[in-house]
């Protein structure tokens, strides 16, 4: 019997450079200016072993489905730790804390998501769960001499240990429901008891939904977001979200329609309503930087469950999308929050940017793109994202939550467009703050500006791979 | 074998491509800046002379059609062409544009890189979405216009210039999100009737939306309104107005020449071109409210323009009234009310576009825009005098000037059908020229009480260059307007009769 070893390459890339990073750090200490390139390349192995490696579809018993869903959602997820690592390093640099803890936890945490994924088993869902929260937990508190990191560390920790045991729970009901955690059984399983199932169901999506940060899971979200170390927040903010939409995306695919209909779908909209206006609503008070940014992707988690309202090929299509889009939209938005902060103990705050983009070219036009892209402005890939979930929801015959969808953007470009102003239309201080402008983060910011206006004004690739993947789940 | 094998394309992107390009330019290169898009606007114009040229006006149809797949598997097509609707309005915005660059030189003197690129990236935005006729791209093309004009006014504005320019951004997103809703549904209902998707605006006539008895609920109403409501903020139709004053005002003149010149043009373009053709009935039935609320436009825009102290204020009121003329012609139907509202668009570009440069150009020498700063200029500044005396009667319709053709032809057109909305919104005409005339008096005739004014240069050669395409149109539309309404008149007529 073959092992399928060559599907799980990339996995077992990450994992083991990040042990080498993680054993490195206490015998090879002088290599440490090395480690966030060995990283890099690590992720850059690992998201070519994954294109390299034909998709062969289940391996490992069924268990993993390393199809072209995973492979949209794994190159997506390595994308965005790739982004986190260029963002990390001038930071990590200046904090005299290169350890090589940092970069083995950050792998990790990808594979952790990689794995829940592909999962097609509820078991293998947790161990991949588990494996990108604990490694998350530790990178929150990563700055142990900042109140605010610990407290975010904590906050992280509790709930995500709640929603870890919701998620077993649910787990357990869905086994005695059924009589089985395979995700392709579940459609066939008879369904024995009419209260397990959707009891069973709805744990299942609130542990998720504590992981999406969508209402009204949302509450941990401002404070972890504002305490954690930027670069840190930035991969919080889009690797375990996709990784959990997707697996809300396959159980909805394995759940039985009788048991979803009509009920789950209203759950849903409510989750994504609630999501899209009070995300937007709380977002317009914040003057945090980090914590509007968390608000507003409350919101954006909004605008992609909508997609999973909808559902059919053309809902998760538009989802895949918009995590895509969302990645990019955000690392930009975070790399510029991380370089126009001094330090990570200061505030980030909206009026720091007063007048710095004509001295910051690079990043600030970087993150003025962002914001408008996340406000769903053309060219960008923000609209294309919006358009297809939109879309998605008036084919499915909702036109009214489209309605709710773009009034709700509509709220949210005033927060966003109020960035914008700050850094183009407000005069610089008298004593201006030196703020640096490294090249990683010149870098990041440039690549994602590329990614937001060629994937905005080109989006056929994307939209056809996104379609490929969701032609997997059936319906 | 032609010159230009792509006209319509290469006029749409060669500004947006040449401000990218400036962009990556050091700022400090300013003449270059200057100069380049200068230059650029001139080749734009250029190539909509081509297309000029190229277009064959015994057909009603689209022509000069340049398309390819864009994003095919949601039936999104890349896809421009032009017909007699469209083409004045775009030679209109390839003739502002050169002027636009020209007044910069006087009004623009601090970050005039960024300036510049925003001007340069609006015009692709603009003729992209006079050209585009499939929904996507036109949506794609009408949000582009957005960004630049919120920095133009935001950045280079007078001191409110941030509340106009957020103002600006919020209303002109409230109409066009529902707009993208409206959008979505007529190709989610191509899509139940055809079994294909498509956004292709000539594969949308064929949708047949269901109309109930009732004004409000049925589909075609709703549609129609969440179009009628993106365009009209953007005319703007009386209530929606509020935005204009302040983005106007507060715009630095070149925002104002190319927002009221072209960016209002686009809202009246647009209930011509979609609503009218995509939602026949409904706008028959709300025929009669489009025409009140543009009488009341006519009558409130000239009442509020004669109390205005702020002289770009008043032209910025004036455009009101003036943009109630054109939506009562297109409201009254029949073929010269239409092709005078069609005319009146090019004419209210071109007076006030002339109007606005030319407050502009007294701002650059006193950084006023009151009129109580000024009195007697006709004795400082004979030439500059003259200048505005010219566009003040082109846009208050005496005869042998443009404006006159304009509204001559829409309150023919509605008397036929609506004589009491013509009468009205004939006091409209009197209310223009007792506005107008009494600003050209309060500048330029009573006594030069200001000693600041004693000196003012009189207006150079650089602004009479910009100002004279402008004049010379003025005279030739009032003259022989015949030569621009045989351009659009077979697209009317397929309009109203298809």
């Amino acid at each position: 019997m073959a092992l399928w070893l060559e599907s799980i390459v990339p996995e077992l890339i990450l994992i083991g450079v990040g042990a080498l990073l993680v054993l490195g750090d206490a015998f090879a200490r002088r290599w440490r200016p090395a480690f966030p390139w060995i990283t890099l390349a690590g992720v850059l192995a690992a998201l070519g072993s994954r294109w390299l490696v034909p998709a062969e579809g289940l391996v490992w018993e069924g268990v993993l489905a390393v199809d072209s869903l995973g492979r949209f959602v794994d190159s997506y997820i390595l994308a965005a730790a790739a982004l986190a690592l260029l963002m990390a390093d001038p930071f990590l640099a200046r904090t005299q804390s290169r350890f090589g803890e940092f970069y083995g936890l950050l792998l990790w945490a990808a594979a952790g998501a990689m794995a829940m994924a592909k999962a097609n088993h509820l078991l293998v869902v947790f161990v991949g769960l588990e494996l990108l929260s604990i490694a998350l937990y530790v990178l929150n508190a990563f700055l142990r001499d900042n109140i605010l990191s610990l407290e975010a560390g904590w906050k992280y920790l509790v709930v995500g240990g709640f929603s870890s045991g919701l998620f077993l729970f649910g787990a357990a009901l869905l086994y005695g429901a059924t009589g089985t955690l395979y995700l392709p059984a579940l459609l066939t399983a008879p369904v024995t008891d009419g209260f397990l199932m959707p009891m069973a169901l709805a744990l299942l999506a609130s542990a998720l939904a504590f992981k999406l940060a969508v209402f009204p899971f949302h509450a941990w979200a401002p404070d972890v977001y504002q305490g954690s170390p930027t670069p840190v927040t930035a991969f919080l903010s889009v690797v375990p979200k996709g990784a959990a939409l997707v697996v809300l995306a396959r159980l909805i695919a394995a759940a039985s329609p009788q048991v979803l209909a009509p009920r789950w779908t209203a759950v849903l909209a409510g989750l994504a309503v609630g999501s899209m206006v009070l995300g937007n609503l709380a977002a317009l008070a914040q003057r945090d930087l980090k914590r509007m940014l968390a608000y507003s992707g409350i919101a954006h988690m909004g605008y992609a469950l909508v997609g999973l309202v909808a559902y059919g090929a053309e809902g998760v299509t538009g989802v895949l999308v918009y995590l895509a889009a969302y990645t990019f939209m955000n690392m930009a938005a975070f790399a510029a929050v991380a370089a126009f902060s001094e330090s990570e103990e200061e505030p980030h705050l909206v009026n720091d940017l007063a007048g710095q983009g004509w001295e910051r070219p690079v990043v600030a036009f970087a993150l003025s793109l962002s914001m408008f892209a996340l406000a769903g402005i053309p060219p960008t890939i923000g609209f294309v994202g919006k358009f297809l979930v939109f879309r998605a929801a008036v084919n499915a015959h909702m036109v009214w939550l489209a309605v709710v969808g773009v009034l709700a953007s509509l709220v949210s470009v005033f927060y966003y467009v109020r960035v914008v102003y700050y850094l183009y239309m407000k005069p610089l201080p008298k004593r201006k703050p030196a703020f640096a402008e490294p090249w990683p983060i010149k870098l990041l910011s440039a690549a994602c500006v590329v990614a937001i206006v060629v994937l905005g004004v080109f989006p056929q690739t994307l939209v056809r791979l996104a379609q490929e993947a969701t032609g997997l789940l059936g319906r | 074998m032609e010159l230009v094998s792509f006209p319509l394309s290469t006029m749409i992107f060669l500004p947006g491509l040449a401000g990218l390009v400036l962009l990556l330019l050091p700022s400090r290169w300013i003449a270059l800046h200057r100069w380049v898009s200068f230059l650029v606007s001139l080749a734009t114009l250029a190539l909509a002379l081509t297309v000029l040229s190229r277009f064959d006006p015994n057909v009603g149809d689209f022509q000069l059609t340049e398309s390819a797949p864009w994003l095919p598997s949601l039936g999104i097509s890349y896809r421009v062409e032009v017909d007699g609707l469209s083409l004045l309005l775009v030679l209109l915005t390839a003739l502002l544009q050169p002027v636009v660059f020209l007044s910069s030189w006087g009004s623009i003197q601090d970050k005039v890189k960024g300036y510049l690129v925003s001007m340069l990236v609006l015009e692709t935005g603009v003729l992209g979405a006079f050209l585009a006729t499939d929904l996507f791209l036109f949506y794609v093309f009408w949000e582009l216009m957005l960004i630049p004009m919120y920095f133009i006014i935001g950045v280079w504005g007078g001191e409110r210039r941030v509340y106009a320019a957020v103002k600006f951004v919020l209303f002109t997103l409230a109409g066009s999100l529902l707009m993208l809703v409206a959008i979505l549904y007529m190709a989610f209902q191509y899509k139940a009737q055809t079994g294909t998707y498509s956004f292709a605006y000539a594969d949308w006539l064929a949708v047949q939306l269901p109309m109930a008895e009732g004004f409000w609920g049925s589909p075609q109403m709703l549609a129609f309104a969440a179009f009628a409501l993106a365009f009209a903020i953007k005319v703007p139709v009386w209530p929606l107005h509020t935005w204009l004053p302040d983005a106007h005002t507060e715009a630095p003149t070149g925002g104002s020449i190319i927002l009221a010149g072209i960016l209002l043009k686009l809202g009246t373009y647009g209930l011509l071109r979609f609503n009218r053709a995509l939602f026949p009935e409904a706008w028959e039935r709300s025929r009669s409210f489009f025409m009140i609320l543009a009488v009341v436009a006519i009558i409130y825009g000239a009442l509020v323009s004669w109390a205005q102290k702020d002289m770009k204020r008043l032209v910025a009121f004036s455009s009101v009234s003036h943009m109630g003329f054109i939506i009562l012609g297109m409201f009254a139907g029949g073929v010269v009310a239409t092709q005078g509202a069609l005319l009146q668009m090019v004419n209210h570009g071109l007076s006030t576009g002339a109007l606005f440069l030319l407050v502009g150009v007294l701002y650059d020498r006193r950084h006023t825009r009151m009129i109580e700063d000024y009195g007697g200029l006709a004795a400082v500044m004979p030439l500059y005098t003259g200048t505005f005396l010219l566009a003040t009667l082109a846009s208050v319709g005496l005869p042998g000037l443009n404006g006159f053709v304009g509204e001559f032809l829409i309150l023919l057109g509605t008397y036929q059908s609506q004589p009491v909305a013509a009468a009205i919104g004939a006091t409209g005409v009197i209310l223009g020229a007792v506005y107008m005339l009494s600003l050209v008096q309060r500048v330029f005739w009573n006594p030069l009480s200001h000693e600041e004014n004693l000196n003012l240069p009189d207006i150079s050669w650089r602004e009479l260059t910009s100002f004279a395409p402008l004049a010379v149109l003025m005279v030739w539309i009032g003259v022989y307007p015949t030569t621009f309404l045989s351009l659009s008149e077979k697209a009317v007529q397929k309009l109203l009769g298809g």
